[in-house]
């Protein structure tokens, strides 16, 4: 089998160019649509009367469903990049929560608990999110999956990890180093700084004196 | 050979990257640590054909004290017992010249009860009396393993002596036809011989490198190496790298269990990708470091920078991938790897105990203390505590943390060639802080 690579290279590798290096995208047919029935489930449900203007008929934005604005190709509400690959349709979505379980297991003395049940969503609308606590302070990078704000986790790094996407739409996440590590659903062993692990629909990733961030794909 | 066979053989190797795969928008120099890890196979997957030929220096220094060539002599048993039924194995005593102690007859015998009982006896004959000429050992070993062709072959080579009856060159003509065709562990005994030279020998053959400071440990020295070349499941298998065009390798080199320079040891296989040889494996897990260079690209490309590939026999057993993806963002592409980090530091150790010896050796106390005392400093920080117990003997720590030191006046010869030959032994990382 040989492919084509984006600078014209015939590659006998699939998934990297064996010329140059360059990333082949995978080709259209195994970029699979959803199942029949689950195909509406991609799109969010849109609770207003039917609207027929031309803004309702552009192609909606896969991470946030707002318009796309002509052949643009990041969304203008949030950035999502309309190229990337897909995973089959899949929105990717990761949830932090309070989770009294990573409270236990942390037993970090002099910090209570705050009170459960408060989600932060965040889309993962690009290809790398990372996850940290913005600092109060002009000119910091702000990480995309910003943690800081109450319930704020004290053992949270201003960078903590990353979540990459991979080739086939899902995501990978990476320890940049931070302070208290992060671990991987009921795995006590933190990951390894720097050594990406694939994450799957219902993953957990625990970090921080409290917090939990569930994956999920929808 | 079969899907199943290939899945089988494949299950039994592992290849984990480690790296920060971001670069500065002008970052060119990629590395990344390649944990390589062998897990002995499955069921079903015997171990292959080996053999085995015990090498023992019969040199007349041997004698001086007589306990070195008793011990020789017991060792040699040592190994002899640790041989596997079915091995074909030989012992070798060296002088200015090499001679078959068993079995004698131009080949290599089979192990069994019978025949160990017979190379037991040869063993406890040995007798010293001759020179040193290490070349012609390793000849006369490669001959008898052409004998046996298709065997995992292996040697372990004792000497108490610098090579004094043939010339470097010699020696370097017989290391070379030796090279890719047996793997050879190499032991000094006592503090005559050079650590230089059969560090030399060690690597060409891919082998260890120690001294046996005490002839009594010498035995159970002989039998853990005989049980690891036993424990071996693999042939000869090759770390394939395969970097795109435009990029150079800077460097390829293990790094765990000990340091290793490969780089040099490349065999092209296309202009593109090249072979470096890591010998049998057992089940053992080593680390290399890949640095390589390749052409800057724009904000948010990605290329990739190596394939990695584990090949036997031209099968691929595993492999990774060594990214580069360029960005803007510092947060991401000034950050060192931990593993990168702390290997490059083992790597440093080595070389500054290494030159710091040389400096002594040669006078010069500046510079002696300098490196070593920078090695004290990068033992202190990687946890390397049997690095730093050995550098103890030689030098004497006022503050490990700067690398503040004195040289010691009245240094053990033994200690410091123990210094000398185990100082590319390197520590894994440690866990996360």
């Amino acid at each position: 089998v040989t492919v084509v690579c984006p600078s014209g290279h015939a590659s006998a590798t699939t998934d990297y160019c064996d010329q140059c290096g360059a990333p082949i995208a995978p080709p259209a047919a195994t970029v699979m649509a959803p199942p029949p029935g689950q195909a509406t489930e991609v799109l969010p449900v849109i609770e207003e009367e039917a609207d027929t203007s031309p803004a309702a008929r552009r192609e909606p934005c896969p991470a946030c469903g707002a318009p796309r604005s002509g052949d643009d190709r990041y969304c203008e509400d949030c950035g999502h990049d309309f190229t990337a690959p897909r995973g089959a349709g899949t929105q990717w979505e990761a949830i932090a929560t309070v989770d009294r379980r990573q409270f236990e297991r942390q037993a970090t003395e002099g910090l209570s608990l705050p009170a459960e049940g408060a989600e932060r969503r965040f889309l993962l609308n690009a290809p790398q999110m990372r996850i940290g606590r913005r600092r109060e302070r002009p000119g910091e990078p702000v990480p995309e999956i910003d943690l800081g704000g109450p319930p704020e986790d004290p053992g949270i790094s201003r960078m903590h990890a990353v979540l990459e996407r991979q080739d086939d739409g899902t995501y990978r996440v990476r320890d940049l180093g931070s302070t208290n590590g992060t671990t991987l659903n009921d795995d006590p062993r933190p990951i390894a700084t720097d050594h990406p692990v694939a994450l799957a629909h219902g993953d957990r990733i625990r970090l921080g004196a409290w917090t939990t961030i569930t994956l999920q794909s929808r | 050979m079969s899907n199943h066979d290939q899945e089988r053989a494949m299950a039994g190797f592992t290849a984990d990257i480690y790296q920060n795969e971001y670069l500065p928008l002008d970052g060119s120099e990629v590395n990344a640590i390649v944990t390589v890890s062998a897990t002995g196979g499955g069921p079903g997957t015997g171990q292959p054909p080996a053999a085995e030929i015990v090498i023992v220096d019969t040199s007349g220094s041997m004698d001086v004290p007589k306990v070195k060539i008793n011990s020789a002599r017991d060792a040699t048993s040592a190994a002899i017992d640790s041989i596997r039924d079915g091995v074909a194995f030989a012992v070798i005593a060296g002088t200015d010249s090499a001679r078959v102690v068993y079995p004698g007859d131009g080949s290599l015998a089979i192990a069994s009860a019978q025949t160990r009982e017979q190379a037991h006896w040869a063993a406890s004959r040995l007798k010293a009396g001759g020179g040193t000429a290490i070349g012609t050992w390793l000849t006369l070993a490669r001959e008898l393993f052409d004998s046996v062709p298709g065997r995992v072959c292996h040697a372990i080579l004792l000497t108490d002596g610098a090579n004094e009856h043939e010339t470097a060159a010699e020696l370097d003509v017989a290391l070379a036809d030796c090279e890719g065709r047996f793997q050879c562990d190499c032991r000094g005994v006592g503090t005559d011989w050079e650590v230089s030279e059969l560090r030399r020998i060690a690597s060409v053959l891919l082998g260890t490198v120690d001294i046996i400071p005490d002839a009594a440990g010498m035995a159970e020295d002989f039998r853990a190496m005989t049980e690891r070349a036993m424990g071996k499941a693999t042939g000869s298998v090759s770390l394939r790298l395969w970097t795109p065009q435009g990029s150079t390798v800077a460097f390829v080199r293990q790094v765990a269990p000990s340091v290793e320079e490969l780089t040099d040891r490349a065999v092209a296989v296309n202009p593109l990708t090249a072979d470096y040889p890591t010998g049998a494996w057992g089940e053992e897990s080593r680390d290399y470091h890949f640095c390589i260079s390749v052409v800057p690209r724009g904000p948010g490309d990605e290329m990739l920078a190596g394939r990695i590939s584990l090949v036997e026999d031209e099968e691929v057993l595993s492999q990774g991938l060594i990214k580069a993806i360029w960005t803007d963002d510092q947060q991401l592409s000034t950050r060192i790897n931990r593993e990168v980090a702390h290997y490059t530091g083992q790597a440093e150790l080595a070389e500054c105990i290494q030159d710091g010896l040389e400096a002594r050796k040669l006078g010069d106390e500046a510079t002696a203390t300098v490196k070593l005392g920078r090695a004290v400093q990068l033992a202190s920080e990687s946890s390397n505590d049997g690095t730093m117990k050995l550098l103890q003997a030689v030098v004497e720590v006022e503050d490990a943390a700067t690398g503040t030191i004195r040289l010691r006046r009245d240094v053990d010869d033994a200690d410091e060639m123990a210094l000398d030959t185990r100082s590319t032994k390197t520590v894994r990382v440690g866990p996360a802080q």
